[in-house]
């Protein structure tokens, strides 16, 4: 019955094309919440405890064999996020699309929705299906329904550009799975995550997995596969954005998790090399993220960041197996778990802001906005409990997975011998300068958005967008605070998750007494709560009674500056930028004035900085091999007897190999 | 109690790292002078008194007054400025000597051997890093001298480390020191050109 | 209960102390004791002056820096006592809900729109980035070294544990968080508080713009952040198990003997300029690394 429900809703979804326009959004919103409450029961049912996986198999009656759709605990924790999120994402759709009613047309709008519903039933499907040929044919649909959606805004060229890119490297990336699958179908002569088990038992596990890591790596953004990110982020609509950036990227963390289940050997040295690669990402990525100007894409490499620290906790949790130390293996796979969802909440909230900020303003250049809060008060409140919540501060659910991580380590300290304990001093360093560099970016970002006077007309024309738009965020807030202010009810189930799914033993010994640390921590944010609401209220009627005036900006005499004179961005991350200039590769492109100029004609200045992984590994590669390419193409003339003579010389040589049997 | 002036000669070496003056430098050449004394006191307690006599007073005597004595004059004459110049900014240094201190601890570990105390071996090495890193990084003869005095400091430390099963060590360590000071230094305190800025230039 | 209350008695007392140091180092005579919690009073009685760039963060924001501040005095303990609220981890509570108040302290000072003000959040904000590992990688040496996790915990038993070099900790750990505190409230010498020239200032450049109860609400918040560095001080200075009466003397007398170390400090030596600033608190990371270090060593496990 389930699984002739969800066929239903596949062949369903084809019919968008033919719905009439007005009701296209609609009729979408329908499907998606069916496929939502449909998934959502089946969830329900696994994590309530009662059982403990789910075979739905999906008849098709022409295809002889059905494809099964497996649910166990660890897909129903993604399946939640995945609806979650993509069911938020559409109901903010309906809003952010309603300035292209008029410049795209019915088939454009269909193809988008179209997209859309894939995109959500192909990511469903990648975590429900464990055949490889099925697991793979849903990769790549979600490859190519986000490739689709990427280019919604196709009149710019550059955007059709960068979306062409972006399916090449996902193509990359699944060529590296496939390559995976296709080793363990030879050893094992089954395809699929269960044939995994087996393999590694016979076979040397680190190859293999480093080429799963890597297929999967690319798509979730580990630095350096991480190339395709900041590209695709931007030019995507802000709705199509959140998703991707929310969960189609964690699909990549599900493949990583799926494999490390089956993983039997060498446990210590996958979960070393995967720490030190998520430590790269979570720091390189939010060094980078400060010096961007373009607020998507500094949302982009913030998601970098994130993906980091949730490697960060898989592979304490590796760690953690491989010494038979339970509670850092059960705090650092639950602390990666949790921010999973975490992360797809708070990213999602803030793409869908600086949506809000793109369609208001029209622009997404961080320079030329500022004094949003004035004149869009919902959509600045909606970015500051996202950016907030990103950094990780309490009481807000960033912290708690954070929170969890820091405990695994410092809980193993005293037992660890010195080679782990360095290393676990590396990530507690490496976590706290992340916490940090976050707190800097978004203080730039919100400060420089939102606050001040607005240093352009972009800005100055802003008016608040439509309640459609901003009601789903509200959803999400509502979501951070309750995972924020109620960590325990949360946690809970994701521990029994965590133990079910590695197999860990006595998982409530561990964490029992865990949890009333977390109920601490909702004591203490409940206090702040009401510390500063009873501080507020006291500071209206205190000031009731007083003099109270307005007047300009003193800041010790420079009263009279202009929105120009504010801090810019770039001046905000200057110190920051000095100390980390290897890495940042920052240029300046300006003439300069020369010795016989008398009168300096007019100058333009632009800075910019590059990703250095995208030109060492992207651009030089491309830039010599199309250098090359461009040499071949002379043959090319353009004249047809020349054509006609490359064939005859072909069958020349093959009438030549022939007659000497070489072929 | 040695452990205390250890780990006080480890902070010294970080704050070499982090100095800008060529003065600091020198008062912190002397606090390390007065703690290697402190160390060898506590440390050589099986080394017949003579023997730890002269070497006390050799450290006291030729490390903690001596030699910052020889480098303020070096200073004086030249007529340098207070701020020595950095081939790359101190912040980079300091980066460099945390993970040179990263890298002797994991050498340490790997050169456990019964007869060292690993104290001495782990601040022994990173001392020696500390000295390359700061010939390597700098440009004035000053800063590559006071280096090398630094990795003299190691070898010093290195052979207290066995000086109660070999104290013949400690006193070609002394040699070491003496053959420093009274041929590097005079012979570079002596032959460069006075009052000139740069500390680069020897007199021909 | 008892060290939250100590906590706020001695932030009443510590500026007045360090006014009262710096005067008599200068030849002066110096204001009273009590003359800082008397400037309080006469602000609260002021009205405001609000720009009218600014908007609700500028308003909300002394209001939640000051919650912030007494939030994270609820896990300090005192004594034998535990803290009002002690949990497993309560050190990273602490530490990022300092950072909350923070987040909103920059944020105000870029509402203003000014250049001026955004200067000093940017460093406000680059210098506590750089302040953070220094601090965590003090409380992963301490944590490594009694075994436990949480403040109450950590002092507790951190004179039980019987080993001899308790020392080295109780003295790197108090010049460190000595110099923490120097660079969290912004003093010499990473900033000087009595100058106002752009070239210098940090904090003092961050509030320029607020005005009668919000400026009171900020100075009671640095107040109290002193009073609250002095009291971890304390606590790695002074055993848990002696007696009460005993201990709550020590209490005032280390924090009173701190704020004479701030006097001092701010009176004869020069702050630093400005770009060296980084290389000054990564030298904090730095001899907090070698503390680790000295603790790897001392629990054998580099042996």
């Amino acid at each position: 019955m389930n699984g002739s429900l969800f066929l239903a809703i596949i062949f369903l979804s084809l019919l968008v094309f033919f719905v009439p326009r007005s009701l296209k959004y609609s009729y979408s919103l329908f499907l998606l919440a069916g496929a939502v409450a449909l998934t959502s029961v089946w969830s329900y049912r696994l994590l309530s405890g009662s059982v403990q996986i789910i075979d739905i198999p999906l008849n098709l009656p022409f295809i002889q064999n059905s494809f099964i759709l497996t649910v166990d605990r660890l897909s129903a924790f993604f399946i939640i996020v995945i609806n979650i999120t993509v069911f938020i994402g559409f109901l903010y759709a309906r809003g952010y699309l309603e300035p292209y009613y008029r410049s795209k047309n019915a088939l454009r709008f269909s193809i988008h929705y179209f997209s859309y519903i894939w995109l959500y039933l192909s990511m469903l499907m990648v975590v429900m299906f464990r055949d490889g040929l099925s697991f793979l044919i849903a990769w790549e649909i979600m490859a190519l329904s986000s490739f689709f959606l990427v280019i919604f805004d196709a009149e710019d060229r550059t955007i059709l550009k960068t979306g062409i890119s972006y399916l090449i490297q996902m193509h990359v990336g699944m060529f590296f799975i496939l390559i995976a699958f296709l080793l363990v179908e030879k050893a094992t002569g089954q395809m699929g995550f269960d044939a995994l088990g087996s393999y590694f038992s016979n076979h040397s596990n680190i190859p293999l997995f480093i080429l799963f890591f890597i297929g999967f790596g690319i798509k979730a953004g580990f630095i350096p596969l991480h190339t395709w990110l900041p590209e695709a982020h931007p030019a995507a609509p802000s709705h199509v954005s959140g998703i991707m950036s929310g969960v189609m990227i964690k699909m990549g963390i599900y493949g990583i998790l799926r494999v490390l289940i089956s993983v039997q050997s060498d446990l210590l040295l996958i979960g070393i090399i995967i720490l030190i690669i998520s430590l790269l990402s979570g720091v390189l990525g939010v060094m980078m993220a400060i010096v961007q100007h373009d607020l998507k894409r500094l949302l982009a490499y913030h998601s970098i960041e994130n993906i980091g620290i949730i490697g960060i906790g898989i592979g304490l949790g590796m760690i953690g197996l491989a010494t038979g130390n339970t509670a850092l293996a059960i705090l650092g796979l639950a602390g990666g778990l949790l921010h999973v969802l975490n992360h797809s909440l708070f990213k999602s909230l803030l793409f869908f802001s600086a949506g809000s900020v793109y369609q208001a303003t029209h622009t997404r250049n961080i320079e030329h906005l500022g004094g949003l809060m004035k004149k869009m008060p919902y959509t600045a409140f909606l970015f500051l409990i996202g950016s907030l919540a990103i950094c990780g501060l309490p009481p807000f659910n960033g912290f708690i997975s954070e929170y969890l991580i820091y405990m695994g380590m410092f809980k193993s300290l005293s037992a660890a011998n010195l080679y782990q304990s360095m290393l676990i001093l590396g990530t507690i360093v490496g976590l706290s300068l992340i916490g940090g560099l976050a707190i800097f970016c978004f203080t730039k970002a919100f400060g420089i958005a939102f606050l001040g006077e607005p240093r352009s007309e972009h800005a100055s024309g802003a008016k608040e967008v439509g309640k459609n738009m901003n009601f789903p965020q509200y959803i999400t807030v509502a979501f951070i605070m309750l995972i924020g202010l109620g960590s325990g009810f949360v946690v809970k189930p994701v521990f029994s998750i965590v133990a079910q799914t590695f197999r860990l033993p006595d998982a409530v010994l561990t964490t029992g007494p865990f949890i009333t640390n977390l109920s601490q921590i909702s004591i203490l944010a409940g206090i702040f709560i009401i510390t500063v609401t009873v501080l507020l209220v006291y500071r209206h009627y205190h000031l009731k009674g007083k003099q109270v005036e307005t007047g300009p900006t003193w800041a010790c005499g420079y009263t009279a500056g202009t929105s120009r004179q504010q801090y810019t961005a770039t001046s905000y991350a200057y110190n920051y930028n000095h100390i980390a200039k290897p890495l940042l590769q920052g240029k300046k492109i300006m003439e300069d004035i020369r010795e016989d100029e008398i009168f300096p004609g007019k100058r333009t200045f632009i800075s910019h900085n590059d990703d250095i992984f995208k030109k060492l590994l992207i651009d030089k590669p491309t830039d010599w091999f199309s250098g090359l390419l461009k040499k071949l193409a002379v043959m090319q003339t353009g004249q047809i007897q020349h054509y006609i003579l490359y064939a005859f010389v072909f069958i020349l040589l093959v009438l030549l190999l022939t007659i000497l049997n070489i072929i | 109690m040695v452990n205390y002036l250890i780990v006080f000669f480890a902070v010294t070496l970080m704050y070499f790292s982090s100095a800008d003056r060529l003065t600091t430098y020198i008062k912190l050449i002397g606090i390390q002078g007065l703690l290697l004394c402190g160390i060898a006191i506590f440390e050589l307690n099986e080394v017949n008194t003579a023997n730890l006599l002269f070497i006390v007073s050799e450290t006291l005597i030729f490390k903690t007054i001596m030699l910052p004595y020889l480098l303020t004059r070096i200073i004086q004459r030249s007529g340098v400025t207070k701020v020595h110049r950095l081939a790359m900014p101190g912040f980079n240094l300091l980066l460099f000597s945390i993970f040179g201190l990263l890298i002797s601890v994991i050498l340490a570990k790997i050169l456990i051997n019964p007869f060292i105390n690993t104290i001495y071996l782990a601040i022994a090495l990173f001392t020696l890093f500390t000295g390359m890193l700061l010939i390597v990084t700098h440009k004035l003869i000053i800063s590559h001298l006071i280096g090398f005095l630094i990795i003299e400091n190691a070898v010093f430390m290195f052979s207290l480390a066995i000086g109660n099963e070999m104290p013949m060590m400690i006193n070609i360590g002394i040699l070491l020191d003496i053959f420093v000071g009274v041929l590097i230094l005079g012979f570079f305190g002596l032959r460069l050109k006075p009052h000139t800025n740069e500390l680069t230039m020897l007199k021909d | 209960m008892a060290g939250f209350i100590l906590i706020v008695i001695a932030a009443c007392i510590f500026p007045g102390v360090i006014l009262r140091t710096k005067s008599l180092l200068s030849g002066r005579k110096g204001p009273g004791f009590f003359q800082p919690v008397k400037d309080i009073s006469v602000l609260m009685k002021k009205g405001s002056v609000f720009s009218t760039t600014t908007g609700l963060i500028f308003q909300i924001a002394p209001v939640v820096t000051l919650a912030s501040i007494l939030c994270s005095l609820m896990v300090i303990p005192f004594g034998e006592h535990r803290a009002l609220l002690s949990f497993e981890g309560d050190f990273i509570f602490f530490s990022y809900m300092l950072a909350f108040g923070k987040f909103f302290t920059i944020i105000a000072a870029l509402d203003t729109g000014s250049s001026f003000e955004g200067m000093g959040a940017s460093r406000e904000a680059f210098f506590s980035m750089l302040v953070e590992p220094a601090f965590f990688i003090l409380l992963a040496t301490f944590a490594m070294f009694t075994g436990y996790t949480s403040f109450s915990d950590i002092f507790n038993n951190f004179f039980i544990t019987g080993n001899d070099y308790v020392m080295i900790y109780s003295i790197i750990g108090v010049y460190l968080l000595v110099q923490i505190t120097l660079v969290e409230n912004s003093r010499v010498p990473v900033d000087d508080p009595k100058t106002h020239l752009e070239l210098t200032m940090i904090h003092e450049v961050m509030i320029l713009d607020y005005s009668g109860f919000d400026k009171a609400l900020i100075h009671i918040g640095s107040y109290l952040k002193f009073a609250l560095y002095g009291s971890l001080i304390y606590n790695l200075i002074v055993p848990a198990e002696w007696n009460i009466f005993l201990q709550t003397f020590l209490f005032f007398t280390v924090q009173a003997f701190f704020a004479v170390i701030v006097g001092l400090t701010e009176s004869f030596r020069a702050r630093n300029k400005m770009n060296k600033n980084p290389k000054f608190i990564l030298t904090l990371s730095a001899i907090a690394w070698i503390a680790f270090v000295v603790i790897l060593i001392m629990t054998d496990k580099l042996v």
